[in-house]
């Protein structure tokens, strides 16, 4: 698996479980709001746990029965008698006679499942047809891109909800657990033309991917790997693919040479973000864009680390964002340390280190055993 | 706010304290009867004055709740036609968002819901959302959702008369905005088609004049090279573009790179980027484009040395 620690170390790798573990425990009422997205909870802190080395399947074996209890089968009042299957973040948001599984919630809850090494569940209990059903329902026939849910009484995508490529990432992310490789699998499911044509839509005049041409490391991390679990990443143009790279490259923050001018005139530059990454140009480095750029560079190329500076990175997780004392990392020097940044910051350095699978975001080891054990037959 | 009587709806309770549960969540007693009765109303489907005033107060600790913003959605719907000013009706929850919005300014779902309620507005306008839009970028000037809303509006709206005097007015405040001078450049590729020559001819002198207030800024950069490829069927003023870019290399290319700690400062790495771009498109100036990347690896823009490698082997 993913070793970040080495025995200087170690005593911090100590706080960082501990850190995971808690947000897996009990948790105070000011999270309610997060009940919702219980599953990217679960997610996040079973990655976390995963890649300090902690034997997930062991530690969390028994809650497998509780997980599974988030998987609704929905049958639709049609003349079919259509059914439709996935996740909820919370046994709160399961209402009767209203559909509110959601893509999200989906993805994170089979990713942690896979990590749980519950084969039982994918071999047994998930009913791959009616979840592929769902995430079909999500796809907007007009621009091809994605919903996060559909309408909780129609069941036809959500009109209230935003499309983006991350709910693109996710679609493809699920039928890609669910065995879709070739263009003919996903044809299967979603209308895989539309989904490239919207993905291609996104890309930005200076390289990279955002909305209306504002690029964001985010957005380009979810097209890019969206394309590479299509196995479409070589119908991007030459040039664009030229200064993706470039953009990308450039979202790592110095202190050198010429950059050190903007140091009291730019209000958004800190020299001391020196070798982390940012998310757009012109503003601070953030621990999470260390994940989503280096995740990008290295679906853009395999010489990624030959190209970009990440001993530099490392350095700036660890001695900037990593928290000493709580366990985790934080945003940017100035915050507490928070799951989400635990998480990424956590699978930047491992993906740095070597063996984690940044299109999945999880330890390549545990998709790979998934891979071995669980049968998919192609659909 | 109105008080409404919910003591005929049999709550549908929420589960606690389950076996082997992950990130138990300690509920505060509101929470629980909130979501109880929540959960029983939008089971029936209730589409009432009552149910509206439940979700705001869902929304009010759930934010993120997509399938409250989607029972709204349906309230507001169906209640909108049994009102007998449906304008009026919208223009009321429009003014409840933008409450809502001010608090939430990081939740994405505010901003799909408010383009599903001017989707279904019989007379929308976009001086209506100016407002809101105004005091969420004052208040954070990069929020990416409200930036992506803006465009949404214009391209609703079919509207960009105020696009550009809105971003001069944001880079006045703040040069290194990149979301502003992203926005510029939006504007353009919609007007690619239409733009005359005396407008292109003054934006670029707008940007030259930009650059030259601050020369290393990479926002002002990118759009005078993207706004150039973008009109480069329009726009042929490259020597002036080249002397200008040049003006801020201080003539290191005239001197010997072999010791780099004798090279003099310059003002910008970026027009040493630009121009090294520049003369990589042409077999007869690429020396001078390879000696740029050099420079730039060596001493003005060091951390990204691999990339200027790069560029130079892409040469070869």
């Amino acid at each position: 698996m993913c070793h970040v620690t080495n025995d200087l170390r170690k005593a911090v790798a100590k706080k960082h479980k501990k850190f995971f573990e808690r947000h897996l425990q009990l948790l105070p009422s000011s999270h309610q709001g997060h009940d919702v997205n219980r599953m990217a909870i679960i997610f996040y802190s079973i990655v976390g746990l995963s890649i300090f080395d902690v034997d997930v399947p062991k530690k969390y074996g028994n809650n497998i029965s509780w997980m599974r209890k988030h998987y609704i089968k929905k049958m639709l009042n049609d003349t079919n008698n259509t059914v439709i299957s996935g996740f909820v973040g919370s046994l709160v948001m399961d209402i009767p006679n209203a559909t509110t599984i959601n893509l999200a919630n989906t993805l994170f809850a089979l990713l942690s499942m896979i990590m749980l090494k519950d084969y039982e569940y994918f071999e047994t209990i998930l009913d791959r047809e009616s979840l592929l059903r769902f995430v079909s329902r999500c796809q907007l026939p007009a621009s091809g891109s994605f919903v996060s849910c559909l309408d909780y009484n129609k069941n036809s995508a959500s009109l209230v909800d935003s499309d983006d490529l991350r709910f693109c990432y996710i679609a493809v992310a699920i039928l890609y657990i669910c065995g879709c490789r070739s263009k003919k699998d996903f044809d299967r499911y979603i209308d895989t033309e539309k989904l490239l044509g919207y993905i291609m839509s996104q890309q930005c005049c200076s390289g990279a991917f955002g909305t209306h041409n504002e690029p964001h490391a985010g957005y380009t991390s979810c097209a890019l790997s969206t394309l590479a679990l299509l196995s479409s990443l070589e119908k991007l143009p030459d040039k664009f693919r030229e200064d993706t790279l470039t953009w990308l490259l450039h979202r790592q923050v110095s202190s050198r040479g010429c950059m050190k001018f903007e140091n009291d005139l730019n209000a958004t530059y800190d020299q001391t973000d020196d070798g982390g990454f940012q998310g757009r140009e012109n503003k601070f480095a953030d621990t999470c864009y260390a994940f989503w750029c280096l995740n990008s560079l290295q679906l853009l190329t395999k010489d990624w680390k030959a190209l970009c500076q990440t001993e530099l990175t490392t350095n700036y997780l660890l001695d900037r964002t990593q928290k000493t004392l709580t366990g985790g990392f934080s945003k940017n020097d100035e915050e507490d340390a928070d799951l989400y940044h635990s998480c990424l910051g956590s699978a930047a350095l491992a993906l740095i280190e070597g063996g984690f699978n940044g299109e999945l975001c999880i330890p390549q080891e545990a998709f790979n055993e998934f891979c071995r054990c669980v049968i998919i037959r192609a659909p | 706010m109105e008080q409404y009587d919910y003591s005929d709806i049999k709550p549908l309770p929420i589960l606690t304290d389950q076996q082997d549960e992950l990130c138990r969540i300690m509920y505060t007693e509101d929470y629980k009867q909130l979501m109880g009765l929540a959960r029983a109303l939008i089971s029936v489907n209730e589409l009432s004055a009552r149910a509206l005033q439940l979700t705001a107060q869902v929304i009010d600790v759930a934010p993120a709740f997509y399938t409250i913003w989607n029972y709204r959605f349906n309230i507001t719907r169906h209640m909108m036609t049994e009102s007998d000013d449906t304008v009026s009706y919208l223009n009321k929850e429009l003014d409840w968002l933008d409450e809502v919005t001010l608090n939430n300014p990081k939740n994405y779902q505010i901003w799909s819901y408010r383009q599903s309620l001017l989707k279904l507005h019989p007379s929308p306008s976009f001086k209506r959302e100016l407002p809101i839009l105004k005091l969420m970028i004052d208040d954070d000037s990069k929020n990416y959702h409200v930036w992506s809303y803006r465009k949404w509006c214009c391209l609703f709206f079919n509207n960009f008369q105020h696009e550009l005097a809105y971003t001069s007015k944001l880079i006045e405040l703040d040069i290194y905005n990149n979301s502003a001078w992203t926005h510029r450049m939006f504007y353009w590729v919609n007007f690619k088609d239409v733009a005359s020559e005396v407008e292109l001819a003054d934006e670029l002198q707008y940007t030259m004049d930009k650059i030259q207030l601050v020369p290393q800024n990479i926002s002002s950069w990118t759009y005078f090279r993207g706004f150039q490829e973008l009109f480069h069927n329009k726009i042929q003023r490259e020597s002036e573009v080249v002397q200008f870019a040049t003006s801020f290399i201080a003539s290191v290319l005239s001197l010997p790179i072999d010791l780099p700690q004798d090279l003099p400062e310059i003002e910008s790495s970026y027009a040493l980027e630009f121009l090294a771009n520049h003369w990589s498109a042409d077999p007869r100036t690429q020396d001078s484009a390879v000696k740029a990347y050099s420079l730039l690896a060596i001493k003005y823009d060091p951390i990204r040395k691999n990339l200027w490698h790069h560029k130079i082997n892409k040469l070869n």
